[in-house]
């Protein structure tokens, strides 16, 4: 097809470090809701953080399907798990583009996953609509004073860094926010409780605040001003990463149906000889391929330099929306088993659903494809 | 001190394999390719040695049509030092003893004081080509290794037989070839991977060697293997075992 051997030896080393490092840890990390330090610094000596960071960056400089690829197969294993490995992307996407050399410097411990790193931008008033954010930072001398709260932020109990979007212009709307590089180690850095979630548990989520944290001058990302534009600037590879995430959720519930129905006895049958059964497989794998499909044609569209706004945001929603769907047809084939802990795919149709939620809801990405119809037509 | 290590592009251990219909082989069409696994355990025991400091050099080796430049890529990958290309026309086919005969050339071309090589591929599974490479060479051979020792110039080697283990000792230069349960292969980072694309790579061919490869052996026609008549039946008790198997004929 369209991958190249380059392509698929990526993609195959991260099936077999799924199957053989995370897929065996996932009920237990999920149980424990612990953050997998150990998996994350094997991950770190296989280059599988920061894989878009160019070579003389000191990542390994794969382009957005490769990314794509990586996710779904680690998300296979457990969301949890990608989700890290997207977060960082996203982080260090940043840094490549608007960072000073300076802040790149930090790049090699964030790949190397030796400073976490949070995303902060969702506040209690500004989910959707970032716009509404409060938090502030003031000029202090050459420096910013940072007052506010986050919450809901992935890696918030465990982060040494965050990248912080603050209101620097209290009167320019969109055009008055910037983003801030945080040692959340500072004073002033208070951290929340971690939050218990309904899936992707081993993903440690939780709220800031920031009360009078200085920041010195050099804490500032690209331009003043220019924060929310620099953050809608990585939306796209965001997407494709959490689309991918949500194949490969979708694609373990397969994997785990289709076994279960070859194994699986009634009315001294496999329940895969049932039409009834066979047809919840087939739909299953028609959608997850459908959704690949798409997820690697937005991936291709960053990768060729094209406008990916409208294919990124149909990726995200339908790869989303059919791993909720799907998995739950997963928990039908397992019957009473799948409702039960213990059983993957009990685990799965939990992980499945906070991907309709973040990295924009799947409202939103609704909003924006019917945006884009509107400005561009039915082919735009 | 130089290793050479030959890696075979085969058919990947987890494609089921189907006979194309005139019965003249194995359907290789969009088939995913891999390096064999035994080769794959020969290449990392070899990148160990250099990472203990005992040896200087790894060389992986393969022969066949372009495509396996992807499979030296891999090898470059995992840690190689170099590659070397013996280009064959695609779809030539060759045996066991050419490519020995090909290995020895280079050998002898490169000096080389230790082949380390896969116990078989798994697509043909002959396991001859170190046996008769060592015999062109006239060197010490251990085959089946399941623990390789390197102490000054000579090799302790672990192999295993049908009946346990057997410790060999034997004097550089030797063919050792790798078993199972020699290692277990890293895998490759994804900077190793970007960078071997751009590593370079050796090619030869045949001629230049001055080695004839025209097979000596002729495939005349290949069949899948009968199915199974019956799928397998879970039995309750040794009792139950037993009197199924009488009921099949085959305990009287
Ligand atoms: C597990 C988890 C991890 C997260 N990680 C991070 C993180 O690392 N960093 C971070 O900054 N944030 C993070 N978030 C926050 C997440 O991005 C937000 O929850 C999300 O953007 C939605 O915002 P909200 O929850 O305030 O919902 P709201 O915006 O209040 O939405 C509520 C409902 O209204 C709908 N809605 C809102 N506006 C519209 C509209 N215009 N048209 C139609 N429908 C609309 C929504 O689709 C939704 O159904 C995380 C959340 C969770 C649960």
């Amino acid at each position: 097809m369209y991958l190249t051997e380059l392509h698929e030896q990526v993609r195959d080393l991260a099936r077999q470090f799924s199957d053989e490092v995370i897929r065996p840890a996932a009920e237990a990390l999920d149980h424990d809701e612990r953050f997998p330090s150990e998996i994350y610094d094997e991950m770190a000596k296989l280059g599988l953080f920061g894989i878009g960071v160019p070579e003389a960056l000191g990542g390994p400089g794969f382009d957005s399907l490769t990314y794509a690829l990586v996710m779904e197969e680690l998300s296979r294993g457990y969301a949890s798990v990608a989700d890290q490995c997207g977060l960082v992307e996203l982080i260090a996407t940043l840094l490549v583009r608007h960072g000073t050399k300076e802040q790149q410097a930090l790049l090699g411990d964030i790949l190397g996953m030796r400073t976490k790193v949070a995303y902060c931008i969702t506040e209690p008033e500004a989910g959707s609509d970032v716009n509404g954010i409060r938090t502030t930072a003031e000029r202090d001398g050459t420096g910013w004073v940072l007052n506010g709260g986050k919450i809901w932020i992935h890696n918030a109990p465990v982060a040494d860094l965050g990248f912080v979007l603050a209101r620097t212009d209290k009167s320019a709307g969109h055009r008055g926010m910037s983003i801030f590089v945080v040692d959340l180690h500072a004073a002033g850095v208070e951290r929340g409780p971690k939050e218990h979630k309904m899936g992707q548990r081993a993903s440690q989520v939780g709220a800031l605040n920031f009360t009078d944290v200085r920041l010195p001058a050099t804490a500032r990302l690209g331009e003043e001003g220019r924060g929310f534009h620099m953050m809608m600037s990585v939306l796209d590879k965001g997407r494709v990463g959490i689309a991918a995430l949500a194949v490969g959720i979708a694609q373990a519930g397969l994997e785990a149906a289709l076994d279960y129905a070859g194994t699986r006895k009634q009315f001294d049958r496999t329940i895969g000889e049932f039409q009834g059964v066979q047809f919840l497989l087939a739909d299953m794998a028609k959608d997850i391929e459908a959704a690949r499909l798409l997820v690697h044609s937005a991936a291709s569209h960053i990768d060729r330099g094209l406008d990916a706004t409208k294919a990124c945001s149909m990726a995200k929603c339908f790869a989303a929306d059919i791993a909720v769907a799907r998995t739950a047809d997963a928990v039908q084939v397992f019957g009473g088993s799948g409702y039960i802990r213990g059983f993957e795919v009990e685990r799965l149709y939990r992980d499945a659903k906070i991907c309709q939620i973040y990295e924009g809801t799947n409202q939103i990405q609704r909003v924006i494809i019917a945006r884009e119809l509107m400005k561009k037509g039915a082919r735009g | 001190m130089k290793v050479l290590v030959p890696v075979k592009r085969v058919v990947d251990y987890s494609v089921r394999v189907r006979v194309k219909a005139d019965g003249s082989g194995i359907d290789l069409n969009g088939v995913k390719m891999s390096m064999n696994p035994f080769d794959e355990i020969a290449l990392e025991e070899a990148i160990r040695l250099r990472e203990k400091g005992q040896v200087d050099d790894v060389t992986a080796l393969s022969i066949g049509p372009r495509t396996v430049q992807d499979t030296l890529r891999a090898a470059l990958a995992m840690g190689a030092d170099k590659a070397v290309h013996i280009e064959l026309p695609a779809d030539t086919p060759i045996d066991s003893l050419a490519v020995a005969k090909l290995l020895d050339a280079i050998v002898r071309e490169d000096g080389y004081s230790l082949v380390l090589l896969g116990k078989q591929a798994i697509d043909t599974d002959l396991g001859g080509t170190g046996p008769m490479l060592a015999g062109l060479l006239r060197w010490p051979q251990a085959s089946f290794a399941s623990e390789l020792t390197l102490i000054d110039t000579h090799l302790r080697v672990v192999t295993e037989t049908d009946s346990g283990l057997r410790t060999l000792e034997l004097p550089l230069p030797a063919v050792v070839s790798a078993d199972l349960r020699l290692n277990t292969p890293r895998y490759a980072s994804l900077p190793n991977i970007m960078k071997a694309r751009s590593r370079p790579i050796t090619v030869r061919t045949p001629a230049e060697l001055g080695v004839d490869v025209t097979p000596r052996l002729r495939q005349r026609a290949v069949s899948p293997p009968p199915a199974r008549a019956k799928t397998a039946i879970r039995v309750e008790s040794a009792a139950d075992l037993v009197r199924s198997l009488r009921a099949e004929g085959a305990l009287k």
